[in-house]
């Protein structure tokens, strides 16, 4: 039986990886992909760069932005550095030549964010989820924001995300019908699809209390809910770092167990497979008492986890076990954990399977198959500028596939950006390694 | 030394199981109080009553009663010590006491923490760092005394040696914002380079005090080396004046610090230059830049200005801020200031807890009505005699020859200053007599090592909270007025509680190096 599934994951690996990349759609990316790799083994030079992207958007105007420029690449020490920045070295790097730098790194930096960023707000973002639409591809947009110190920033936030469900709704009616995106075996599925952050809508988000924060942030949260059920849209409550999970799964349960949402709206969760407490979380929310209750089923978004780095840093300086698994593969095999359970499941909920990594997506599917399930029966989704050729794959492949796709303004998008980049280019990052290693190495399962 | 040190690992209290020990271990306590510590001299302990200390966050709440000790206590104790043989003890025992007592404290850190929540009010993570803080001195000074050896330049015939030599008894007067910690780590410093140590502890935290003394002795300080003596500020006098004191180890105030300089060597009789080794207060800046990431800096500086009340001597008092972004700045500082959850230090959702006696409250509320008019934000206070409105203030509306700026006010209250530049800022840090901790929030790496070559501060933290030190990590002191220049938890502190003796041997015997 196992053997079986080895076999079949393979196939769908190979078939997926036999999409032809979508970049000439994107010159841009094309470019921006190039640059990356070269950063690859040169780790002083992408510090330097990926500080200054960060930096950059705060910068008083070119000269300044030049002077972080020449200031992040002086500190590069014992690598290579390109050609084009090596003037910055020089004893001319004043002046004019900074602005210069300055001048040309600001559209630069906007480029490759756009990869990424698909607009500055909903509005200026329809366009292109209008054209994935017709593609064949569904999205789940996400309001990329400063974080929410005050009241007054959480309700700011808390109007972004009504006005963006408003437009979405609106906007998405008018879209063709697509079966595959349009319903699955529990039913109709809501096009416009919003992805928020219960960090930004409270400014009480504290790791020992975390029942005020679930209860402030519920008083924005409520009224959400009421839109996007008026709506007919879905409310997914994003994860973040540990030290906000609890708080999350607390404000998830109260929507869960409420008499006033268990027709409407779709809503759902997601759960961090690099988190050595995964399996039990998931355990948590597939035996809530409430779950069975709702009339449409909640989405279960499995995600490998974008905070590893931060968990381990954090934890290492405070002397903590981090919650985060140590080995990659140990991420990998809880990965292929969870997706099994949520697909045994998929009767009272929606599995939803996130990832880039070619092995954990075939097993999906297979598993998938094996158990006998249609195809409309799983959801898998990516990243925008990350999963684009596998998005192709994966609707060639007949399953429907949702683009995560941030919007907000540079300054905004910075952090989301560097972690990107960062993903993008590290050595230990699986996209570098799917680029470099063979399929066997890829596919070969996490023990 | 680096490698062999790990700093103990503080309480994961985000996770519920954590929360819940602690509770346990508070209900714990509760039952015993309130405390009854003892005045503890030659292994003897005396018991009375009259003074007490109380939970600064229910005054009604007593944690101790007990009896301040007397000069003739003191002076028995001195006697004690001139006398005792703990300075001839083998290096490696002393040593091996204080390992043994970083091991027995780390059992019992439950109760400890609870003990400094009910004493002090310091909320749940404050006093656990603080627990972790004082496991740590006891480990790293033990670690560092067996580390310290100098060589000296050797040529034939000649053995020279550098060794370090006990002082003779030393006065440990301490604070009570660390009550713990800061004590401990004196006491444990003058032991283990062999002097013996009268320790009085701050008014409001005798019980804290007595727990400390009753740790060292059990775990195998001579009973006539440590004396404990809880008393008022009459004693700490004593001991200061006493020509047969070597050492004073002292944290505290600018004005106490400076009393002690001048009258340490007032009485006749003196038998030796005193060392005096002060950790005082400071008037602490943060810079911040036009480049900044309000998203890390505003919570950062929250922290560090109203963490435990900003009664840390590290606490971020200014705030300077360039131009370009103070709008943006004020606007988002305010509303996160206005959030501030103020309440019982038992309270895991605290974030300002009462401040430590009433004294305390009445001089914060002499300098925020100094403030008034310019206040851009506060909290709401709790309700109790000690719960005051944490407060952010625009200095700009100040009068120029204000205190509010210049002044260690130890409670809530951060001023926000505009400012031209950077260079502006500096200038302003500079005109300042303390020199404690200071902050920068900058990203430009070369503006960054600019900033901190001109800043005179001790300690200069960068990108993070200026608050929160961490033994061997960021051994901390101040510069000018804040402190004598010692860096506790750095790797010369001990030397500061040692004489420095050389040994010079001619081995050459009949012409032949022997």
């Amino acid at each position: 039986m196992e053997a079986a599934l080895e076999t079949r994951i393979r196939e769908l690996a190979e078939e997926l990886s036999r999409t032809e990349p979508v970049t000439w759609r994107r010159p841009a990316v094309a470019l921006g992909r190039r640059q990356l790799g070269s950063l690859d083994g040169r780790p002083a030079l992408r510090s330097a760069l990926f500080r200054f992207v960060d930096a950059a958007p705060a910068c008083r105007g070119p000269f300044d932005r030049g002077a972080h420029l020449r200031a992040f690449v002086r500190e590069v020490d014992g690598e290579r550095v390109p050609l084009a920045l090596r003037p910055l070295r020089g004893p001319a790097a004043v002046g004019p030549l900074l602005a210069a730098y300055g001048l040309a790194s600001g559209p630069a930096t906007a480029l490759l964010a756009r990869q990424f960023i698909a607009g500055r707000d909903v509005k200026d973002a329809t366009r292109t989820l209008r054209a994935m639409w017709r593609h064949g591809q569904a999205f789940a947009l996400d309001l990329l924001g400063e974080s929410t110190v005050s009241e007054a920033e959480a309700q700011a936030y808390f109007k972004r995300c009504a006005e963006t469900l408003r437009v979405l709704a609106d906007a998405a009616r008018e879209w063709p019908e697509q079966p595959l995106l349009d319903a699955d075996h529990h039913g109709r599925l809501a096009r416009a699809n919003l992805s928020i952050k219960l960090t930004a809508l409270t400014p009480l988000l504290r790791p020992l209390a975390p029942e005020r924060g679930a209860a402030d942030a519920a008083r924005r949260l409520w009224p959400l809910l009421q839109l996007a059920r008026e709506l007919g849209a879905h409310v997914h409550l994003d994860m973040e770092d540990y030290d906000s999970r609890e708080t999350l799964l607390l404000a998830f349960e109260g929507v869960l167990a409420s008499e006033e949402f268990r027709e409407a709206p779709s809503v759902g969760v997601v759960v961090q497979a690099y988190l050595r407490d995964a399996d039990e979380t998931l355990e948590r929310i597939l035996s809530s008492p409430s779950l069975t209750q709702r009339a449409i089923p909640p989405t279960i978004r499995l995600v490998k986890g974008a905070y590893w780095d931060h968990e381990s840093v954090i934890a290492g300086q405070r002397g903590w076990q981090a919650p985060v698994w140590a080995e990659k593969r140990e991420s990998d095999a809880c990965f292929e954990r969870l997706t099994r359970r949520l697909i045994d499941a998929r009767d009272s909920v929606r599995p939803a399977i996130a990832t880039h990594n070619l092995r954990s997506l075939a097993h999906a599917i297979a598993y998938l198959e094996r158990c006998g399930g249609e195809r409309r029966e799983l959801e898998l989704q990516v990243l925008r500028g990350l999963g684009d050729d596998l998005a192709e794959g994966i609707s060639r492949l007949g399953y429907r596939v949702r683009i995560y796709t941030p919007i907000g303004d540079l300054v905004a998008g910075m952090a989301y950006l560097v972690r990107r980049l960062l993903e993008n280019s590290s050595n230990e990052g699986f996209l570098l390694r799917q680029r470099h290693q063979s399929l066997d190495e890829l596919l070969r399962p996490p023990a | 030394m680096n490698e062999d040190f790990r700093n103990h690992p503080l309480l994961e209290l985000r996770l519920p199981e954590v929360r819940e020990e602690l509770l346990g271990a508070m209900a714990a306590l509760d039952r015993e109080l309130p405390l009854r510590p003892a005045t503890i001299v030659g292994g003897t302990e005396s018991r009375g009553d009259g003074e007490r200390s109380t939970d600064p966050c229910d005054p009604a709440r007593e944690v101790a009663t007990l009896e301040w000790a007397g000069i003739d206590a003191a002076e028995r104790a001195l006697e004690l010590a001139l006398a005792a043989r703990w300075p001839l003890r083998p290096p490696e025992k002393r040593v091996a006491v204080l390992e043994r007592a970083a091991g027995r404290l780390a059992e019992r850190r439950h109760r400890m923490t609870a003990l400094i929540v009910r004493e002090v009010g310091k909320p749940w993570e404050d006093a656990d760092a603080e627990v972790c803080e004082a496991i740590d001195f006891l480990r790293y000074y033990a670690l560092s005394a067996r580390r310290l050896h100098d060589d000296l330049i050797q040529v034939p015939g000649e053995r020279n040696e550098l060794r370090l030599r006990p002082r003779g008894p030393a006065a440990v007067i301490s604070p009570w914002n660390f009550p713990l910690s800061i004590p401990l780590g004196m006491t444990s410093a003058a032991l283990v380079m062999g002097s013996p140590v009268l320790f009085k502890p701050a008014e409001q935290s005798p019980a804290c005090g007595w727990e400390i003394a009753r740790l060292l002795l059990a775990a195998g300080v001579d009973q006539d080396a440590l004396a404990y003596l809880p008393a008022g500020g009459d004693l700490g006098r004593w001991l200061v004046a006493e020509p047969r004191i070597a050492t004073i180890a002292f944290t505290g105030s600018v004005a106490v610090g400076l009393e002690i300089q001048r009258r340490a060597h007032e009485s006749d009789g003196q038998r030796q230059i005193k060392r005096i080794v002060a950790e005082l207060g400071g008037k602490n800046c943060v810079l911040v830049d036009s480049d900044v990431d309000l998203d890390e800096a505003v919570p950062a500086i929250v922290r560090s200005a109203y963490g435990y009340g900003g009664q840390k001597c590290s606490a971020a008092a200014r705030t300077l801020v360039h131009q370009g972004v103070a709008d943006r700045f004020a606007e988002r500082l305010s509303g996160a200031v206005e959030i501030l959850r103020v309440g019982p230090a038992d309270d895991f959702a605290t974030e300002v807890p009462a401040l430590i006696d009433p004294g305390a409250v009445s001089k914060f509320n002499r300098y925020a009505e100094l403030c008034t008019g310019a206040e851009l934000a506060r909290a709401q206070p709790a309700a109790g005699p000690q719960y005051v409105s944490p407060l952010l203030v625009d200095a700009g509306r100040l009068p120029d020859d204000t205190p509010v700026v210049r002044e260690e006010i130890f409670g809530p209250l951060l001023t926000l200053e505009r400012v031209r530049d950077m260079d502006q800022a500096i200038g302003r840090v500079r005109d300042l007599p303390q020199a404690l901790t200071a902050g920068i929030f900058s990203r430009q790496p070369d503006r960054i090592d600019e900033l901190i070559e001109r800043l005179p501060t001790g300690v200069v933290y960068v990108d993070r909270a200026i608050t929160g030190a961490i033994v061997g990590r960021q051994p901390f002191g101040g510069n000018g007025l804040s402190g004598t220049g010692a860096r506790a938890a750095g790797p010369s502190y001990l030397r500061h509680f040692a004489d420095e003796q050389v040994i010079s041997t001619n081995v050459v015997r009949h012409g032949v190096v022997l």
